[in-house]
């Protein structure tokens, strides 16, 4: 395979609120593009240089701005951003939260085939502009919306809280432990969004009591088993990273940068019934999550021991726990070991989410994958400051879309 | 440092509610909340666990009152005193506090108005050693910023200890300041504040209150503008801290701490802003539901509704604002030469200014004025400011040519001193609430 390199990004403040500021899509695009391009340092010249070549193109990442912002044809907006992107080639790709995978993943296909030599992926997402109820009704897009969540209020707690009662039921596991590890989970992905700068709720108190502490006016239960503390953010916000090929990065003499070493896609059934109805004779929950994982580590040549760094998809606390298993980390049903164990934890042998994941960095979900490929790039350069995890040499991100319906994994490393 | 135990005297007020809060969540302390009367702190304990979204901390908070004191300073790490602003109520404090407490308990005093040197003193010297003034912004869970303030007497130990604890532990911004009236952050604060109500005074032929508040909107880089910033406040808060600094005070920005007679009537009718219904602004209710939203017209003295001001000017910055263009919207302003562009340029450049100067005169660094006006006041901090107006202008000339700073101080000096921001201004700078 032909290397693709990350030469940088950025990442806005998910804290902010973009309709209170009273701002649009194009201020956010113009701030996230011009800070990524200048960590990874390209000009709006050198653009144009390599556009007049064709060298260069643009991935955007975005899943249903049609609701939240009513605007679609969202590829043609890098044109409002700077004059720069006349011509370059700019297109939308769009499944659920794993929309900018997509983005990454055709930015990588196009530089490995030898199209273009530096990708723009930028995910995106707005979506403080409607209320929680409306917003959550607009997400339920990302299932089958007539049959999974059409007329239920906040529809993805609910089929989320399904998969902890599944994980119970499949694995015969001790509820109250199991609600602990997941409370773990949580406080874990809030204490580590302590240390990151961009964090939503990095000034927001939680703890191990409050997230155990289901069912009160202060963390109140939003479907089955799972409160507000097992629930990721709505988040505004976006992110960059900028890709490029092998002839590029040796044309410029740029060094030190990380390359993807593999990747994985895999799409389970969309619904969530047939989910788990097609997973009873397999030993993982999510064994299209599982696979997507393997296939990853089979095209990188490497292994979970090989990983020194997890971003996984926490949209929900139970997705967080299946994730555990489906890396490597733990035997499928053990997940609550590696929770026990401090394993994932932040100064643990193998953390995951170091950053804050979705639960603590937020959930702009347009946005989400580019995020997490950002954070493995930040750990592998030891651009990650006060989250940095000493020694990242090899990092795995898992993003998903809908209930683990679109599993993407890529694989990041130093070379 | 190991705070397991705290004691907050006056518990029921609004700043001591809030900061038993912070202790008992991110400190994960165990909290005396200290009032007189106990049931009334009891009915309190609602308000605190709400202040910070988490019942788990209920376990924390132990309702007291005076007659329980001495046995809970026994048990404290750490005492904070958050009673009002009253010197005689502080030394009897003082004076029950030093009868019962333990040798390696720190005091705090979370006066905003007092002289820290002079609450000390309260104090006998061995608790002194241990004895701090923690300056805290309301509410503390949305904005960070803890102004600490030591004496000659402070053990530096302690200091840098404590200051660990309310960074690490408590997750504070915190800065270390002089004991100088009302500290820093209010003092740059109010001074833009209190200048906004002489100009509302002074230019009341053109609306005054809504006007000027029109002028210094969140297009120019706070989420509030600032005299509904003191209205929210309080008036009589507002006054006190001026007050105080006018008085104590002696630099070349003090005639901008006067306060203005309209709002020493206000005050004097009881009209202090939301909290008493009425103040500089006033809404109105209605049975149907329906509100009316109405400012005092200072010319007639009543309150009219208020004006939706439009300034070509100000349209312009907002526009390039939603879109994410910060420099065209300065350049907007700068490039406007209207009353309304002029005074809203001329406020930020002496805002510039006087932090600066504030900054170096009372805090431990020039960069504590960014940190006190963006954790303490969420407007866009003054070296953040001077920054993104340097991309667009020479800030010197604008100085020179937009104001009369030059001749009250030594700008250039001030200037030499500025060092990087470590804020991004863009956030601050928004188009909503005019």
């Amino acid at each position: 395979m032909d290397k693709v390199y990350i030469l940088g990004g950025a990442q806005t403040d998910f804290e902010r609120n973009w309709k209170k500021e009273g701002k649009n899509l194009v201020a956010l695009l113009k701030e996230v593009i011009a800070d990524g391009l200048d960590n990874a340092n390209i000009s709006y010249d050198c653009i144009r240089e390599l556009n007049n070549d064709n060298r260069i193109a643009v991935f955007v990442g975005n899943f249903i701005a049609e609701k939240y912002v009513e605007q679609g044809h969202l590829g043609a907006f890098l044109t409002e951003v700077d004059s720069a992107f006349y011509g370059v080639p700019s297109a939308r790709y769009e499944a659920a939260c794993a929309s900018s995978s997509v983005a990454i993943d055709a930015a990588q296909t196009k530089i490995r085939s030898g199209d273009y030599d530096v990708a723009i992926v930028v995910g995106w997402e707005l979506m403080k502009t409607v209320d929680a109820k409306t917003g959550g009704d607009f997400l339920g897009r990302a299932a089958y919306y007539d049959k999974e969540s059409k007329g239920i209020e906040l529809p993805f707690p609910k089929l989320f809280a399904k998969l902890a009662d599944e994980t119970i039921e499949k694995y015969q596991l001790d509820e109250k432990r199991y609600l602990n590890a997941l409370a773990a989970i949580s406080a874990n992905n809030y204490s580590n969004a302590k240390r990151n700068p961009l964090a939503q709720t990095r000034k927001w108190f939680m703890s191990y009591e409050q997230a155990s502490n289901r069912g009160t006016n202060t963390n109140m239960i939003v479907g089955g088993r799972l409160a507000v503390s097992d629930c990721s953010q709505i988040t505004d916000g976006a992110a960059v990273v900028v890709l490029a090929s092998e002839g590029f990065v040796k044309e410029q003499k740029i060094k030190n940068k990380p390359v993807i070493k593999g990747f994985g896609h895999r799409v389970a059934p969309l619904q969530f019934s047939k989910k788990i109805g097609e997973s009873s004779n397999s030993e993982y929950i999510l064994p299209w999550t599982r696979q997507a994982v393997l296939d990853a580590y089979k095209r990188s040549g490497l292994s979970v021991e090989d990983i020194d760094v997890f971003e996984a998809h926490d949209c929900f606390t139970s997705s967080e726990y299946v994730a555990i298993s489906c890396f490597g980390l733990t035997e499928p049903g053990k997940e609550y070991e590696a929770v026990e164990s401090g394993l994932i934890a932040f100064d643990g042998k193998r953390p995951i989410n170091p950053g804050g994941g979705l639960i603590g960095c937020g959930h702009p979900v347009g946005a989400t994958g580019t995020r997490m490929l950002l954070d493995c790039y930040k750990q592998l350069t030891g651009e990650a400051g006060s989250y940095q995890v000493k020694g990242a040499n090899n990092a795995l991100m898992l993003n998903i879309g809908g209930t683990a319906t679109t599993n993407y994994v890529f694989i990041i490393g130093n070379e | 440092m190991n705070i397991q135990t705290v004691t907050v005297i006056g518990a029921t007020g609004t700043m001591g509610a809030n900061v038993a809060g912070i202790f008992a969540s991110f400190g994960n302390a165990k909290v005396f909340c200290v009032g007189r009367d106990i049931e009334k702190v009891r009915n309190t304990i609602p308000r605190i666990i709400a202040s910070v979204r988490a019942d788990s901390i209920a376990d924390n908070l132990v309702p007291a009152d005076y007659t329980m004191l001495d046995k809970c300073v026994r048990e404290s790490d750490l005492i904070f005193e958050s009673t009002s602003e009253n010197i005689q109520v502080k030394k009897e404090i003082a004076r029950l506090v030093s009868q019962s407490i333990n040798e390696h308990a720190i005091t705090c005093t979370g006066t905003s108005g007092l002289s820290i040197h002079e609450i000390s003193r309260c104090y006998p010297e061995e608790v002194r050693k241990r004895f701090f003034g923690v300056h805290m912004f309301n509410p503390p869970y949305s904005l960070s910023l803890c102004e600490l303030i030591s004496t000659e007497a402070t053990s530096e130990t302690v200091k840098n200890e404590l200051r660990e604890y309310l960074e690490k532990k408590l997750l504070r911004t915190v800065v270390e300041v002089k004991d100088s009236p009302a500290f820093l952050g209010n003092r740059i604060g109010f001074m833009f504040i209190n200048e906004a109500m002489q100009y509302a005074e002074k230019y009341k032929d053109s609306g005054g209150i809504d006007y000027i508040d029109a002028i210094l909107g969140s297009f120019s880089g706070r989420s509030m503008p600032p005299l509904l910033t003191a209205d929210f406040v309080g008036l009589d808060v507002h006054k006190a801290i001026v007050d105080n600094i006018h008085n104590n005070t002696d630099d070349y920005a003090n005639d901008s701490f006067t306060l203005p007679e309209f709002v020493q009537t206000l005050i004097d009718n009881g009209a202090l802003g939301r909290k008493k219904g009425e103040g500089l602004y006033k809404t109105f209710y209605y049975e149907n539901g329906l509100k009316r939203k109405t400012v005092l017209d200072l010319n007639s003295e009543v309150y009219r509704d208020k004006i939706k001001y439009v300034f070509p000017f100000s349209e312009r910055m907002k526009r390039h604002i939603s879109e994410g263009d910060y420099m065209l919207a300065f350049e907007a302003l700068i490039n406007n030469h209207s009353q309304e562009a002029e005074i809203c340029l001329s406020f930020l450049l002496k805002f510039i200014i006087y932090a600066v100067y504030a900054a170096d005169k009372i805090g431990d660094g020039i960069d504590a004025a960014d940190d006190v006006m963006a954790a303490g006041f969420n407007w866009c901090p003054p070296l953040a400011l001077y920054e993104a107006l340097s991309q667009v202008a020479d800030v010197r000339d604008l100085i020179r040519e937009r104001t009369e700073l030059y001749s009250v101080v030594d700008v250039d000096r001030l200037l030499e001193k500025m060092v990087p921001s470590k804020y991004d201004f863009r956030k601050f700078f928004k188009t909503g609430r005019q």
